[in-house]
């Protein structure tokens, strides 16, 4: 079996956060504090060539867990391998690349010169640089602002200047943080393809984000992380089951006895202009009322067997756990209270 | 080392587009230009007064550069999070924080240059002016024998080519192949400053690369100081033992006084300001004071490099 490209073993990162003290860089006056856990035991595998997405809300874990692998922050405690080697390593430093949440770049530089500045640090040569950064530039579409200063460039045009410095050394491995925060549709778009097109090319994508329905469009498999807990890990036809769990079923020029009856047996009715939705989740109820359209003259305009989306799944293991932390706190809440009471009477 | 390079030179890039630099350069050179008419309020001594003046300013605005320049730019690259694409790279930590000194180091000695080519250029225009006998040319006489008062266009020509003339001279200074008494040593002294400021600039990366833009500047400048009064700091710790540590409060001053002059550099070893003073005979290199130099920049740059290879970027 092959070793994954991607192997995390119990991580955690835990900050000391100031309750009173003050900080002066690394300089730190530290009065009274609390531990906050950003990661907790994290273990997951990541198989070459796969797009993998963590995900989670903000202050999951997400970024933690990157810069962990990527040697920005050290883990307190836990191991990671890249490629079969330990963080850091020089050679495997080579062969990723890294396009951080938010990027913020030399605005100095323009987008030519910065990208040569990148490639000389993963040790191209004048005449490698020459050839490949105009190409990089063609890809990510910013060829026409290859000589305007970084300044001048809008969000869009650095998170793009900024996928184009992680491909410069055409890497086995790319960890995007949060890609398509901050850009509109065409721009989502755009990263996705791009996403798909590395992958094609053989490469191991692995990106965080908190936009499910693009990561549920590209993702082989997913880790979802809540409150720096890993909540699950899979392929995302194991996460989400392939079971319909709902019908929607539209449909004009109604009877109104029917759409009273079929208002009554489903889970949810819109009324529209021209026609109503519905959706239950029985399937034998569904084709029934489609029948009973038909029969009575109706049209249907649409029918739809819906299975649950990542997002459904992300919200319900959410809730759920948060649901079941509540239950916790309740249970324990009360049994000291209990105890208190025992004390009392005791 | 190439990485290292490009990391120095785009350290340069940036250093040169701060402001503060040129407000410092300006600076600097507004005063080496005013040296002259300061020289001029004394009666005698104007050419001591006019090099102690250039010698400080070239060293005291290089340490003003060196703080406020340098300890900027390590912060910056933390605070704008630059840094995560960089040290993400195949590169190592101590490659970066070495590639930021060279930058940074590259940035004052560009200034260094352009302040002592000014420098020179001042003493040598000084030279032109007390010497008469171009003055003196101007005055041509007529037919009659009656010498002339020269004109408008005379006078600006003069001055004009007394300018370029020094700037020339000064220029040429810097190839070593002329060397007149009026500049002698001047070079070796800017030399030694180099020195000095390649230390201060090492304790300026150190400082920055654990601590905020203000405590690095307030450190920076208590070493500088420090290690400028390293020499009196001495002499005084062994005074006080030669009178005998009687009293707690003694042998406290004493073990502060002691600590302090041998934990901060001895800056004393790169001022040969006396050498100018004295129109000593062209000094020659102090082996001493470049491996003194070569060691504690070392010394510096590898806690620097310890401090940050284990260093969180949050």
């Amino acid at each position: 079996m092959p070793i994954p490209i991607v192997q995390i073993r119990d991580l955690t990162k835990i900050y000391i956060r100031d309750v009173i003290g003050t900080e002066f860089g690394q300089l730190k006056i530290r009065l009274k504090n609390r531990k906050v856990a950003a990661l907790q035991s994290l273990t997951l595998d990541v198989e070459e060539g796969q797009i993998f997405g963590l995900l989670g809300p903000n202050g999951a874990g997400k970024t933690t867990a990157i810069k962990i692998l990527m040697g920005l922050i050290f883990p307190t405690s836990g191991s990671a391998t890249l490629m079969g080697k330990p963080l850091g390593d020089k050679s495997v430093k080579s062969k990723i690349g890294f396009l951080p949440e938010n990027p913020y770049f030399y605005d100095y530089l323009k987008g030519y010169e910065f990208l040569s500045y990148y490639g000389q640090l993963y040790g191209m040569s004048a005449g490698e640089r020459k050839k490949k950064i105009p190409e990089l530039l063609e890809r990510v579409g910013l060829s026409h602002a290859a000589d305007l200063p970084l300044k001048g460039y809008s969000k869009g045009m650095l998170q793009r200047i900024g996928l184009a410095q992680a491909l410069l050394n055409d890497p086995r491995i790319v960890f995007l943080d949060e890609p398509q925060s901050g850009l509109d549709p065409f721009g989502r778009k755009e990263v996705r393809d791009l996403i798909l097109s590395l992958k094609e090319k053989g490469a191991t994508v692995f990106f965080s984000s908190h936009i499910l329905s693009d990561a549920e469009m590209i993702c082989d498999r997913v880790a979802i992380l809540n409150k720096g807990r890993l909540i699950n890990v899979g392929a995302l036809e194991d996460i989400l089951s392939t079971r319909i769990k709902t019908y929607e079923i539209e449909a004009a020029d109604m009877a109104d006895e029917l759409v009273r009856d079929m208002e009554a047996k489903s889970n949810l009715t819109l009324r529209r202009k021209q026609s109503v939705l519905f959706s239950m989740e029985n399937q034998d109820q569904a084709i029934g009322m489609v029948k009973k359209i038909i029969d009575s003259g109706g049209n249907l305009v649409s029918f739809i067997p819906r299975r649950e989306t990542l997002e459904e799944y992300f919200f319900r293991k959410i809730e759920s756990k948060t649901s079941d932390h509540r239950t916790e706190i309740d249970r324990s809440s009360k049994s000291s209270s209990l105890n208190k009471q025992e004390d009392v009477n005791g | 080392m190439g990485k290292t390079i490009a990391i120095a030179m785009n350290t340069f890039k940036e250093a040169v587009r701060n402001r503060i630099l040129y407000i410092l350069l300006i600076f600097a050179l507004i005063i080496m230009a005013s040296s002259g008419i300061l020289g001029e309020l004394t009666i005698s001594a104007r050419d001591r007064i006019i090099k102690d003046l250039g010698i400080a300013s070239i060293n005291f605005f290089g340490v003003l550069i060196a703080i406020f320049v340098g300890i900027g730019l390590v912060y910056n690259e933390l605070d704008k999070k630059t840094i995560y694409t960089i040290v993400t790279k195949p590169i190592h930590r101590r490659q970066f924080l070495i590639g930021k000194y060279l930058g940074l180091l590259l940035t004052i000695y560009v200034n260094m240059l352009i302040m002592t080519f000014f420098f020179l250029a001042v003493i040598h225009y000084q030279n032109y002016m007390d010497d008469e006998t171009m003055l003196k040319a101007l005055w041509k006489p007529n037919a009659a024998g009656q010498y002339l008062q020269p004109g408008f266009f005379d006078y600006a020509w003069y001055y004009i080519s007394s300018v370029f003339m020094s700037a020339f001279k000064s220029l040429a200074t810097f190839t070593l192949l002329y060397n007149p008494e009026i500049t002698r040593n001047i070079l070796k002294i800017v030399f030694y400053g180099c020195l000095e400021l390649g230390i201060i600039t090492g304790f300026a990366i150190l400082y920055s690369s654990f601590s905020t833009p203000t405590l690095s500047a307030i450190f920076t400048v208590l070493t500088f100081v420090i290690g400028r009064l390293n020499a009196d700091i001495i002499i005084f710790a062994d005074r006080m033992k030669e009178k005998g540590l009687l009293t707690m409060g003694a042998k406290i001053r004493y073990n502060l006084s002691w600590i302090a002059a041998h934990v901060t550099p001895n800056l004393w070893l790169f001022d040969k300001r006396n050498a100018v003073a004295e129109d000593a005979p062209l000094l020659s290199i102090d082996p001493y004071a470049l491996i003194y130099f070569l060691f504690y920049t070392g010394a510096v740059l590898y806690m620097a490099v310890m401090i940050f290879r284990r260093r969180n970027f949050k």
